[in-house]
């Protein structure tokens, strides 16, 4: 529920030196891995996992920061690979500066595209941000002349051929974990800043961020610029790992739905919540895969997964499982800290149990439905 | 001037049952603010559905609406009472779209998992017949869809103005606290409602196994276009729905001529985007679509 910022004024000195703790043993973790690793195959995947890290933690700029749920990044990271591979391809620019190029391309394009999709709420933004993968689908499937078509487009390798493929992977794995370190570090810049402040409260409520005085558009805007940005730079870095682009791959909206599952299922509103959620999806999306991948069976295993983050832990899994503790722990009898969300829910509850009993009306409930 | 004809007869055909499809998700939208977007995968199981039953009795592919729509319709009540309504209701119109995506890929996965991916057609003695008005070529298949989308929203416009359901449905979509007020039940009506909703999928599928080729992922494919659909007529209105449905089944069809099958495609989201530049709440919406 909180982020890093809500705790901060009360954090000690202890607990600041157990999250710094905690940062080390996590970057020894990332850092160690590939030589952990007993075979490529397990390192590619450690790759894949990363790669869906990137993209995850790109989404959470828009989705955790200002609460709009777009099921449709993966036009940007689509976009940021195809930019990366056909700027390498026609202009055989630098492999590295394609892809900071084909970011700042995705970016650019993002801004009318936000201009568009951010001036409706809720329900609309997500049909639009799902509309406009189809149609870059439909646009990269048929302009077959500049973009390869249905065939595919094969992208030149970064590193010389005397690089095999073992050290290809290692070396992606550690440049995939570079740009989620600046993502992360960016991430947690915004969260501890005024703007971040205001796409909080945007988040909370639209309307009265807006009375406040939070330049509710310009704010939207930017997080959602900055959230193109980075999740091209994932497609792009991805693009040069894989060699490889498919217009159904690449515009699918099953990739946008991996970054949602894996930032709701981790935990929208905190830094490494995306991360978690990318290692434990991003796993059960291989081994699924690997296990399923003739069938569609793996589909129904992602839909059912995704159902039940929604359903019963839509505010991440360590709030899911705190509270869950808390049910077996004797009730505390000081105050207790709680969220206006908290709040209104007991409230809700209440007012549900009386409805119950009387079959009449419950207005509390409707109230909130009918104002969103 | 054969091949305009044409396209509009095709281009009416077509919206007719794009309209049909609409007002099931305007349905939905109304009752609870759900953006359903397994529409279309329940659309391809109703045709999968029709496909199985045709294939493995020999009967008439529409003599299957007898056990779909009921199946549907307690899919669909089913579906509001033990799931959408646990939602949260102040993240309710979010979390309803990843809900019914989950259940559209939960869908896709067992259609694959049960019939395989392979491309499948139902075969129809009358598959292929087709008679002709003033020059135009008119698919039998294709005018019996119409003819049950027609029917089908006709019911379904006697049903909400004529009966007492429909009257506690619609008082349900306008002001729900007022219509608890004068003794209506909302939750069951909602359900009533979201089952409904369901119900003119299974017609819409079956209409559609007549003259296409079915595979799981096909739901993809119509998602856009009726997503598009619902955004430009104004989120929860049928009757923009449905105006809506038709201009665009037309204009599509009309763009096939010079542009093609596939760019033609493009004309939805075109509408779409346009929609929102000029007029974000929808050219039917009233103020309520404003805030979705």
């Amino acid at each position: 529920m909180r982020s890093a910022s809500d705790t901060a004024p009360t954090t000690g000195r202890g607990l600041l030196l157990a999250r710094l703790a905690g940062l080390v043993v996590l970057a020894a973790l990332v850092l160690s891995f590939p030589s952990l690793a007993p075979d490529p195959f397990i390192l590619s995947v450690g790759v894949v996992i990363m790669s869906y890290a990137v993209l995850a933690t790109s989404w959470n700029f828009v989705g955790g920061f200002t609460g709009y749920i777009s099921l449709g990044h993966a036009s940007y990271s689509g976009l940021g690979g195809y930019a990366t591979g056909l700027l390498v391809i026609h202009t055989g620019v630098n492999p590295w500066l394609a892809m900071l190029a084909g970011g700042l391309v995705v970016a650019a394009l993002a801004v009318p595209i936000g201009i568009a999709s951010l001036r409706v709420r809720g329900a609309s933004f997500v049909i639009v941000s799902i509309a406009l993968v189809l149609i870059l689908l439909l646009v990269f499937q048929s302009w077959g002349s500049f973009t390869g078509g249905s065939n595919g487009l094969r992208i030149p390798r970064p590193f010389d051929p005397s690089v095999l493929r073992p050290e290809q992977h290692e070396r992606f794995f550690y440049l995939h974990a570079a740009l989620l370190a600046v993502a992360l570090l960016t991430w947690w810049a915004i969260d501890r800043s005024r703007f971040g402040m205001g796409l909080k409260a945007i988040r909370e409520d639209e309307d009265k961020a807006q009375s406040l005085g939070v330049p509710t558009f310009r704010y939207k805007l930017v997080a959602f610029v900055v959230s193109a940005f980075f999740t091209a730079l994932g497609g792009g870095l991805y693009a040069l790992w894989f060699g490889f682009l498919d217009p159904i791959f690449q515009f699918s909206i099953l990739v946008g739905s991996y970054m949602v599952l894996m930032s709701l299922l981790g935990g929208i509103r905190s830094l490494f919540g995306p991360l978690l959620g990318a290692v434990i999806v991003g796993y059960a999306v291989e081994y699924f895969k690997n296990q399923y991948g003739d069938t569609q069976f793996h589909l129904v295993a992602m839909g059912l997964l995704l159902a039940v983050v929604v359903l019963f832990m839509p505010d991440g899994i360590i709030p899911a499982i705190s509270q869950l503790v808390a049910r077996f722990r004797p009730q505390a009898a000081s105050i207790r800290e709680m969220t206006q969300a908290d709040l209104a829910q007991q409230r809700r509850g209440a007012a549900e149990e009386t409805d119950d009993t009387t079959d009449g009306a419950s207005p509390s409930r409707e109230n909130e439905g009918a104002h969103r | 001037m054969s091949l305009l004809l044409q396209s509009i007869v095709l281009g009416v055909l077509l919206g007719g049952l794009y309209a049909l499809l609409a007002a099931g998700l305007t349905l939905y939208f109304g009752v609870m603010r759900v953006v359903m977007i397994a529409h279309s995968a329940f659309l391809i199981l109703a045709a999968y559905l029709a496909w199985y039953f045709t294939t493995s009795t020999g009967l008439d592919p529409l003599l299957s609406l007898v056990v779909t729509v009921p199946l549907f319709f307690g899919i669909g009540v089913l579906m509001q009472r033990l799931l959408l309504s646990r939602l949260r209701p102040a993240t309710l119109t979010m979390m309803s779209v990843l809900l019914t995506f989950s259940i559209a890929l939960v869908i896709e996965g067992m259609l694959g998992f049960v019939f395989t991916g392979t491309q499948r057609r139902i075969r129809l003695d009358y598959g292929a017949a087709s008679f002709e008005v003033f020059g135009a070529n008119v698919a039998v298949v294709k005018l019996i869809a119409f003819a049950l989308a027609a029917v089908s929203l006709l019911g379904l416009y006697v049903l909400l103005k004529k009966t007492q359901f429909g009257q506690a449905l619609r008082a349900t979509i306008q002001h729900p606290e007022a219509a608890r007020l004068v003794g209506i039940n909302t939750d069951r009506v909602a359900g009533y409602g979201f089952g409904l909703g369901l119900a003119t999928a299974a017609i819409g599928g079956t209409a559609l196994a007549l003259d296409s080729t079915i595979y799981p992922s096909l739901h993809w494919h119509w998602i856009g276009p009726l997503m598009a659909i619902i955004v430009v007529g104004g989120l929860g209105s049928i009757p923009g729905a449905a105006i809506a449905a038709l201009v665009l089944g037309l204009g599509q069809s009309l763009l096939q001529i010079p542009l093609g099958t596939t760019w033609a495609q493009t004309f939805f989201y075109a509408a779409l985007f346009l929609t929102l530049m000029v007029r974000p709440q929808g050219f039917f919406g009233g103020r309520l679509a404003q805030r979705f």
